[in-house]
């Protein structure tokens, strides 16, 4: 039987390379995910209160500004590896992955509208919308949808 | 940044392609147009939620998003408005 060291050399490159390339995805996924959590949770916390002092506003800014620079480049990878993955793979015909890109889809949209309410509150203004106490649990749903879906629904086709 | 990948690919990625049987830019310029496409969209959603925007500047925002070149087209209104909120800005300061 060849050896560990024998069996690696005789993958293919490609393969490497997308396994490579599928392993930063989730890398940046896990980290798009979090910047959303994470502004999620502060938002829960922060509605109706009033964060116009200096300590409160920095402590949103500093949020805002770990969207602009991590959550938000970990989300630009998310999606530009995922679509050569799905070009290499040719998932685009599957029902699994077109389901998967309206959760990533509606993902993205909430860390838009998060950022947003964060720009607002970074400014001075009060939050009163309601449904800021819904985003944890929107957050962790849409992750779970999409775990599903690769790897129950995925997972079952390959 | 959405309208000037669209310039690329209809300009350049298309003849290439199919003129000159290159198809290989096509293949990597229409992914990143969309990923433009998508940065479009969530920045439109972010500026809208931070507020400051009537109903007639959203909707302008969300249908130039579809229009060809409708991004490039509203580049003197986007100026324009954050010219605006600079100036907000410096006279609260």
């Amino acid at each position: 039987m060849p050896s560990v060291r024998e069996q690696s050399s005789t993958v293919p490159e490609s393969a490497s390379l997308y396994l490579l390339l599928k392993a930063l995805h989730v890398a940046a996924a896990i980290t798009f995910v979090g910047g959303v959590l994470a502004a999620a949770m502060l938002l829960g916390a922060i509605r109706g209160l009033d964060v116009s002092s200096r300590d409160g506003r920095r402590v949103v800014q500093r949020l805002h500004r770990w969207q602009r620079s991590v959550t938000t480049p970990a989300m630009l990878v998310v999606w530009g590896l995922g679509m050569i993955l799905a070009i290499e793979g040719g998932w685009f015909a599957y029902p699994w992955l077109q389901l998967k890109l309206v959760l990533v889809v509606l993902l993205s949209a909430l860390h838009g509208v998060q950022s947003g309410m964060l720009r607002r509150s970074a400014s001075g203004a009060v939050l009163r919308s309601g449904g800021t106490s819904g985003f944890v649990p929107l957050t962790i749903g849409l992750v779970a949808g999409i775990a599903i879906l690769v790897i129950a629904l995925h997972g079952k086709q390959s | 940044m959405e309208g000037s990948t669209l310039v690329l690919l209809v300009f350049v990625a298309m003849p290439l392609k199919h003129l000159a049987g290159w198809p290989a830019v096509v293949t990597v310029l229409g992914p990143v147009h969309g990923l433009a496409f998508l940065f479009y969209v969530l920045t439109a959603i972010e500026t809208v939620v931070a507020g400051g925007w009537t109903r007639g500047e959203i909707a302008r925002l969300a249908l130039t998003a579809f229009i060809p070149f409708g991004g490039i087209a509203n580049l003197p209104f986007l100026l324009r408005k954050d010219a605006v909120r600079s100036r907000t800005v410096v006279d609260r300061a």
